[in-house]
């Protein structure tokens, strides 16, 4: 028999080919919503023009971008660690009615009138129960969370109206709180502006000029900076720190992650109260820059962060995914809803087929990406 | 017994009306490879089960280095140095080879669980860690996903070892691998073996593979022991005769032919 001496001095280590610096980046989970965001930048730059990119188009992109992005890192998270939070949608809801109705009519029980941060503690305080509740029933049970979150986001959403209806005689909405945010500071820092100093200073520069030579725009909704600290905290604690480690292993097999100590269940109960956080500042923001409330609010948002989170490069069975690709999948999907402002001529509903074909495609490139990891391709 | 790492006596476990294990006796010393043989059902999972904490014994005594030990879950067994490798080896196959090996028992700076994690020196340790076993990786920022068979193996005895386990139980380490990674992960355990400090249980189907590198060995069949002693005791007994439970061959070939 021949020698087979070519594969002399070869180690198991030699299989695993060392790709190039560029291959490296095409391994990356974001890079599919990357290329996706900067496509859909340089398409709305050709059809519409400067309209999106000046301070306007600016504030106005980055304000409904913001609001996806805030729950898309806390889907974005908890699917990471192997779980769904269909509930987000009707948190959203719940914890805006929460709020305006402490605002209007003051705390429960007779206790006096609220302040803004009163309003806002005892809400946060309540999502954050709900929240611990869902974790507890999906991790004791063990049943899907698909199905009980499903369960909350009817449930929630019933009671968010049944109590608009008792309180509000009949109606579902209110409006006409006072502006808060003129007199309060927590008010203030989920509805009032941020970045003000950039935008004077780009007035300066003489680019914020609106036709009669005046400032143009203040300055971003504050839910902007609430964004960029959510993701920036997020980032860190996912990619750097021990309890990110428990995440990803939590999702990817929580048996092992069980097995070398990881507190499973803790950390899937603290990402559902991470999802229930997100969705209440989601509504903070919402109140106290609009002074409405709805129980309509936040329909179909748990779907959309989902989305945004698996274009970003989540993986839907867990352990696999990144802030930073959530973070484009939610420019994505923001600029697109606001495509129709900037086209005229198109119909808006044609944001949701966008959405739904880019989820597809998405979806595709995810398991493509797992699949080369763990060495299935 | 002297010298003994882990004494084992007239070890019980019942489930129920059904007796896994009938007075089970055995003993471990450091720097051996103690096989630990068995047809299916015979009591194997059982025994190291009860070893590593997963089950309490329903009587009979574990010693570790001659103290009696009560283990009621596996955190405290491994605290007490024993480390179970199973067959599943624990691993997370989308994540690091260094997120692997310090999975639950990361090093950080800074308050639990939001320390931020020391990844230089993390990486730096399980790669010299895995050198000292017997591989190389030449990445362990890749997933594990991307090894073998046998790196993964590697990984996982090199992590045992690592966090202080003074017994390694191996549960049937080769039984998936292809011919050449089972021969690199009986390689790995002389490695383990050479040592000295640490005592390692074998358990296996492959009578050939035990033969490689244990040291000791003991049967096991329907809870009971049918054999035990160490290599020069046992030869020219049947091995294959005690594996098979104690069943003679010829009458299995006589059956066989029958048929």
């Amino acid at each position: 028999m021949a020698d087979q001496s070519a594969s002399a001095g070869r180690t198991e280590a030699d299989r695993l080919r060392q790709g190039s610096a560029f291959m490296e980046i095409l391994k990356r989970p974001e890079i599919g919503a990357f290329s996706g965001m900067l496509a859909i930048m340089i398409f709305l730059w050709f059809i519409a023009g400067d309209v999106v990119y000046n301070p306007l188009g600016i504030k106005n992109n980055l304000a409904i971008i913001s609001q996806l992005g805030i729950i898309a890192i806390g889907a974005c998270l908890l699917m990471i660690a192997g779980e769904f939070d269909l509930s987000i949608g009707s948190m959203i809801g719940f914890a805006g009615m929460s709020m305006a109705m402490m605002l209007k009519w003051g705390l429960p029980f007779g206790l006096g009138p609220a302040t803004p941060f009163l309003a806002f503690s005892l809400t946060l305080a309540m999502t954050l129960g709900i929240g611990f509740l869902i974790g507890q029933i999906v991790v004791r049970s063990g049943l899907s969370s698909f199905i009980v979150t499903l369960a909350f986001l009817f449930a929630l959403r019933g009671l968010t109206e049944v109590s608009f209806r008792l309180l509000n005689e009949g109606s579902t909405q209110i409006s006409g709180l006072p502006d808060f945010k003129e007199t309060s500071t927590v008010a203030y820092i989920f509805g009032g502006e941020t970045f003000k100093w950039l935008f004077s200073l780009l007035y300066e520069i003489g680019w914020n000029v609106n036709r009669r030579g005046n400032q143009w725009v203040t300055g971003l909704d504050a839910r902007v900076a609430w964004w960029m600290v959510i993701a920036l905290l997020a980032y860190i604690a996912l990619a750097k720190t021990q309890i990110g480690n428990w995440i990803y292993a939590t999702g990817d097999n929580k048996e092992a992650a069980r097995a070398n100590g990881v507190p499973v269940r803790k950390v899937k109960i603290s990402l559902f109260m991470f999802t229930a956080f997100t969705a209440t500042i989601f509504a903070a923001a919402q109140v106290f820059d609009t002074n409405t409330a709805d129980a309509a609010k936040g329909n179909l948002k748990e779907l959309e962060a989902i989305a945004a989170a698996v274009v970003g490069g989540t993986v839907m069975t867990g352990g696999f995914g990144s802030i930073v690709g959530v973070i484009f999948g939610a420019v994505i999907f923001g600029l697109v809803q606001n495509s129709v402002f900037y086209i005229p001529w198109i119909d808006g509903s044609f944001y949701r087929v966008f959405v739904g074909t880019v989820l597809l495609i998405a979806a595709f490139a995810n398991e493509n990406i797992r699949k080369r990891i763990t060495g299935g391709i | 017994m002297a010298g003994a790492l882990i004494h084992i006596e007239n070890l019980v476990k019942k489930f129920g009306p059904f007796t896994a294990l009938n007075g089970v006796s055995l003993d471990v010393y450091p720097g051996e490879v103690h096989a630990l043989l068995g047809d299916n059902g015979a009591g194997k999972s059982t025994l190291i089960k009860t070893l590593s904490g997963v089950h309490q014994p329903t009587s009979g005594q574990i010693y570790v280095e001659g103290k009696p030990v009560h283990f009621r879950s596996p955190r405290d067994a491994s605290a007490a140095g024993i480390g179970t490798v199973y067959q599943d080896l624990a691993l997370n196959q989308l994540m690091s080879v260094t997120r692997n090996f310090f999975m639950g028992r990361e090093m950080t700076t800074g308050p639990r669980p939001f320390g931020v994690m020391q990844m230089r020196e993390m990486d730096r340790i399980a790669h010299d860690e895995m050198v000292k076993i017997g591989i190389d990786i030449s990445d362990v920022s890749q997933a594990v996903g991307t090894m073998s068979g046998g790196q993964r193996q590697t990984l996982a005895i090199a992590r045992a070892i690592y966090f202080g386990a003074k017994v390694l139980i191996l549960d049937e380490p080769t039984s998936a691998l292809g011919q050449k990674q089972q021969m690199e992960v009986l390689k790995t355990i002389k490695r383990v073996r050479a040592r000295g400090d640490i005592a390692i249980i074998f358990i296996t189907h492959n009578e050939i593979h035990s033969k490689l590198v244990a040291d000791r060995f003991t049967f096991l069949s329907l809870g009971e022991v049918i054999g035990s002693g160490t290599k020069a005791d046992l030869e020219g007994e049947d091995i294959r005769r005690l594996m098979a439970g104690g069943a003679e061959m010829a009458d299995l070939e006589q059956e066989l032919a029958t048929i």
